[in-house]
């Protein structure tokens, strides 16, 4: 029983970071009717510029400049970041998904693959191969809950997720951003007809995956300091499938698929030998969307950006 | 004055571009190194001086003039002083069967390859590996373009021909600690390896099914996700199967796979692809794309055809992995992965989808840009998504997307203009 | 007593809670043109999805010269001898209008996988057989000196031949018609009206049109059957059909609802 506690702890973070990238996908999915293939590796960007934050604050506040406790910092670098990298995804989006508005789903698929190993590729180039290393500003505090050992941090990350969803979700709900982002769901062409600046909406859409994927490669990189150029593909493409698997447009099926792949992978690798781990979460996954091809929200075509 | 230059050449028919290219390749042969030496060059340049004049700028006007005169200068002439003769021996070929026709180009274009590849291993390896790439895009040409699917799943079809034809060749004919001391003499081997191969091929399709039947009833985006579940599904079961070593890979695979072999393999792979998708039972794989409703109403069986798509596609791709396997010696379960997904997608998307001279064309393209771009390195991986990205803007379907490969038109003889031509 | 072509008896559909089609029944024989008219949304389509097989009828049966053919896939019922043209124009957007009409000719085809694969004699002998009956079929249309075009780049007219030429080339000895007029001008109008005449005599093919035009149900249908609300609510000849208060009412009553 503890052990499945321990696991399910673990699961819970393993899943935050699914469910933070998933989110990104399907946002785009639900407007755009276009899986953002470099999106995994926006995620890895965001890691990375909040490494370079992080650090430069450090450096901030080692010369005295001014006095920043490490919580701060924590708070600065996962805000900054997120707005940093909302940029990235923008300009992402001007050039390779503007273009290609209205070109096959297919060429704009094949720009996304190819955009995210320009970013992988860049990130070699101008880091080199070293790895870099989240610098730690959490000090781990442990606590025993009845034998169940759980970290702040894992704490923190959880907590961190649900209320970025919680955010995106009240976002879209009740601002009149969001309003016009589930018009775009439901009917795209009439939209601009109404007067919304259409291709303002889907920058924002794209800003806001982004910022959820930024703060994604964040938590991440305080669970598991050591970053990498290619931990994006790795990430990136089992967030897609638990976008799909939650229904596509969906954004509370993205939250929830996403945690229940990080149930799935945490609890094989609990019972079988971690090597196949993957093996059999995906054969779960291919089960699950041969069965049920729409995924948990999703429907075919109608409803799309859905809550 | 530049129309009068270019006007005799629209009237050379295939032979004599083959014949101008004979012409230079054979002088390179012959005399490649001490015209290098003329120009300032140390040695014959290997693969078009991409990597001298990448490596060393100071030396692209150098380069520039081998290239002029080795290839460019005695080709052009050769095929300008020969096309009479060349549209008469043409002409004189097309009135044999096609079946002679074509064995005969055929032959002059091996030739050709075998000539210009002869002063280098390197060439050899990389004519082998674009000959593979060849079969890879047009396999998924198949089921990408002309069945119009987004299908991730050809790594995995190439890592299951791979593995079947590395375990029954090293199996069978290497003495490996692995399976045991060798079980037939090499000198059958030569004779099994086809049969090694298309097992592979076999192999590969009816992994295929996993794919196939889930398209019945889901199309896009969900068969995708499944073909790139199965994907992963191989690449993890491989890394798991002890008996073949797992993620350490197989090596010690006999040296099988040749220059002639590999040609031969591309050819047929062409050619059958070619005959399938230009019969009526092919154009349904279009039909079921543009309209699969239609389609059904139209008598097509939309099952039988999305299953003879994926299973052609995917055998085509499993012979390409065991002969990619066999080129390189070395086989494991990292070469088939997103990497590989995404340059193989790559080279469908930036040929051509729908078209046999596409993938021909982003196949050879993509790889030869892949090898010349060495020396820079990862900024390789930079220049060739742009280039990508950039066709996808300006062309979305590819550089030379749904044109037809009509081999009797293209080894036509070229009359004079003021006929037909 | 010769078996009717086509039967349909007491076909029922639903869709999740909505009962689409209820109680349907026709009988066509050899040769005859029927009409099938009714307000938008009655289940005219759906009727034909059903007998067509893209959807497998919740109740009733289907029946082809006497034999079921409810419950069989699409392509086995189109090759049967049931043809038809959509209301939508569902043409092939990438292939040629030759491709179209030979693609049709897909059960026919003997040479099979190998002759596909490895071009054999008899390969080429039978797509020449096919092109040949393909281009015949053009001419008939008018469009053949239209073969080679992409019908992405052809007028709404030359398109609505080449389905309808589409249609014809699976040899049917019914042809079901959606809508074969829509959108179109009074000129094409009698074009179209032609060719259906045309292909009804020359080809002698029984015909079951569904239409929303009264002059063409009116001048080339010999009974009508109204639906509405997936029930039919009158049956006859056009010009009792005309004059029906049920009918006038589906239809008025419809508007006055919306």
């Amino acid at each position: 029983m503890i052990v499945f506690l321990q696991n399910l702890v673990n699961a819970l973070q393993w899943g935050s970071f699914y469910a933070l990238i998933a989110l990104g996908y399907s946002m785009v999915y639900s407007i755009l009717m276009l899986f953002n293939f470099a999106h995994g590796d926006i995620f890895m960007v965001g890691s990375y510029i909040g490494f370079g934050v992080s650090m430069a604050l450090i450096a901030l506040a080692s010369w005295g400049a001014v006095a920043l406790p490490n919580w701060l910092i924590l708070v600065l670098t996962i805000l900054i970041s997120m707005f940093l990298t909302s940029f990235v995804g923008v300009i992402v989006e001007r050039v390779g998904y503007r273009p290609l508005r209205n070109a096959p789903r297919a060429s704009a698929a094949i720009t996304g693959l190819m955009i995210g190993i320009i970013l992988e590729t860049g990130n070699l180039a101008l880091l080199g191969a070293r790895r870099v290393s989240f610098p730690s500003l959490i000090a781990t505090a442990t606590y025993d809950l009845g034998g169940v050992f759980v970290t702040n941090k894992k704490i923190m990350i959880v907590l961190v997720s649900l209320l970025l969803a919680l955010a995106l979700h009240q976002f879209v709900r009740r601002t009149k951003w969001g309003m016009a982002m589930r018009a775009m769901a439901f009917d795209f062409a009439v939209v601009p007809l109404m007067g919304v600046p259409l291709n303002r909406m889907i920058a924002l859409t794209f800003a806001l995956g982004s910022a959820l994927a930024a703060a994604a490669g964040i938590l991440f990189g305080i669970a598991y300091p050591v970053l990498d150029p290619y931990m994006g593909i790795l990430f990136g493409w089992k967030a897609f499938v638990a976008a799909i698997l939650g229904g596509r447009g969906s954004v509370m099926g993205a939250t929830l698929a996403g945690f229940l792949l990080g149930f799935t992978e945490i609890f094989v690798a609990m019972i079988f030998p971690s090597t196949l781990r993957d093996l059999i979460a995906y054969s779960i996954i291919l089960l699950i969307l041969t069965v049920r091809p729409h995924g948990f929200f999703g429907e075919p075509y109608s409803a799309r950006l859905r809550l | 004055m530049a129309g009068e230059i270019w006007k005799p050449y629209s009237r050379v028919p295939l032979l004599g571009w083959f014949f101008g290219a004979l012409v230079a390749v054979t002088l390179e042969r012959l005399a490649g190194a001490p015209i290098a030496r003329f120009v300032g060059l140390q040695k014959i340049p290997v693969l078009f001086g991409f990597s001298d004049m990448l490596k060393t700028p100071v030396l692209v006007p150098n380069v520039i003039l081998y290239l002029l005169i080795v290839y460019v200068v005695p080709a052009a002439v050769a095929t300008r002083l020969g096309v009479s003769p060349a549209n008469g021996i043409a002409a004189a070929l097309y009135r044999l069967p096609m079946a002679v026709t074509a064995a005969v180009h055929l032959a002059l274009l091996y030739a050709i390859l075998h000539v210009w590849a002869g002063i280098s291993d390197y060439r050899v390896l990389v004519l082998r590996l674009t000959l593979i790439a060849v079969m890879l895009t047009l396999s998924l040409n198949v089921i990408n373009g002309y069945m119009g699917e987004f299908s991730c799943s050809h790594p995995g079809f190439m890592a299951l021909g791979a593995y079947c034809a590395s375990v029954l060749t090293i199996g069978l004919f290497v003495d490996a600690q692995l399976f045991g001391a060798a079980s037939l003499p090499p000198a059958l081997g030569r004779f099994l390896f086809p049969l090694a191969l298309i097992l592979g091929g076999l192999v590969a399709s009816v992994g295929a099914l996993f794919v196939a039947i889930p398209s019945f009833r889901t199309r896009g985006d969900y068969l995708a996700i499944i073909s790139l579940a199965f994907m992963f599904i191989v690449k993890s079961l491989i890394e798991n199967l002890e008996f073949v070593r797992g993620p350490r890979g197989l090596s010690g695979h006999p040296d099988w796979a040749d220059l002639p072999t590999v040609f031969l393999w591309t050819v047929l792979c062409v050619w059958s692809i070619n005959n399938f998708v230009r019969s009526t039972i092919g154009k349904a794989l279009n039909a079921v794309r543009d309209n699969e409703m239609a389609a059904d109403a139209m008598t097509v069986d939309t099952r039988k055809t999305k299953i003879a798509a994926f299973l052609f596609g995917a055998f085509w791709a499993g012979i390409a992995g065991g002969l990619f396997a066999h080129v390189m010696r070395y086989v494991n379960p990292g070469n088939f992965g997103i990497q590989n997904l995404a340059e193989v997608l790559a080279m469908v998307y930036f040929g051509g989808l729908n078209s046999v001279y596409g993938s021909i064309v982003g196949a050879v393209s993509i790889s030869l840009l892949g090898e010349a771009l060495r020396p820079l390195e990862i900024f390789k991986w930079i220049i060739i998504p742009l280039l990508l990205i950039l066709v996808m803007i300006f062309r979305p379907t590819g550089l030379i997307a749904f044109r037809d490969l009509d081999v009797a038109n293209l080894l036509k003889p070229k009359t004079k203009p003021g006929g037909e031509g | 007593m010769t078996v009717p072509l086509l039967q349909v008896r007491n076909l029922s559909h639903d869709f999740g809670g909505l009962r689409a089609v209820r109680g349907y029944n026709l009988e066509i024989g050899s040769g005859q043109i029927r009409g099938l008219i009714g307000p938008n949304g009655a289940g005219k389509t759906t009727i034909f999805n059903l007998i067509t097989g893209i959807y497998k009828p919740g109740e009733g049966e289907i029946l082809l010269n006497g034999e079921k053919i409810n419950g069989l896939p699409p392509h086995r019922i189109a090759s049967m001898g049931v043809s038809r043209t959509f209301q939508n124009l569902l043409l092939w957007r990438h292939m040629t209008v030759l491709e179209h009409v030979k693609m049709a000719h897909y059960s026919k085809i003997r040479y099979g996988w190998f002759g596909a694969f490895f071009g054999t004699p008899g390969r080429h002998r039978e797509e020449a057989e096919i092109e040949g009956k393909a281009v015949h079929l053009l001419d008939r249309m008018g469009i053949r000196h239209l073969a080679d075009q992409v019908v992405l780049n052809l007028p709404y007219g030359a398109q609505r031949r080449v389905e309808m030429a589409r249609a014809l080339a699976t040899e049917p000895s019914i042809l079901l018609l959606d809508e074969p007029t829509a959108g179109m001008n009074p000129e094409e109008l009698e074009q179209v009206m032609e060719i259906i005449r045309r292909v009804h005599g020359e080809f002698r093919l029984s015909i079951l049109l569904i239409e929303h035009r009264m002059k063409v149900v009116m001048e080339l249908c010999e009974t009508v059957q109204t639906l509405d609300f997936g029930a039919v609510i009158a049956e006859g000849t056009p010009e009792e059909i005309q004059n029906n208060p049920r009918v006038i009412d589906a239809y008025l009553g419809r508007e006055r609802a919306d």
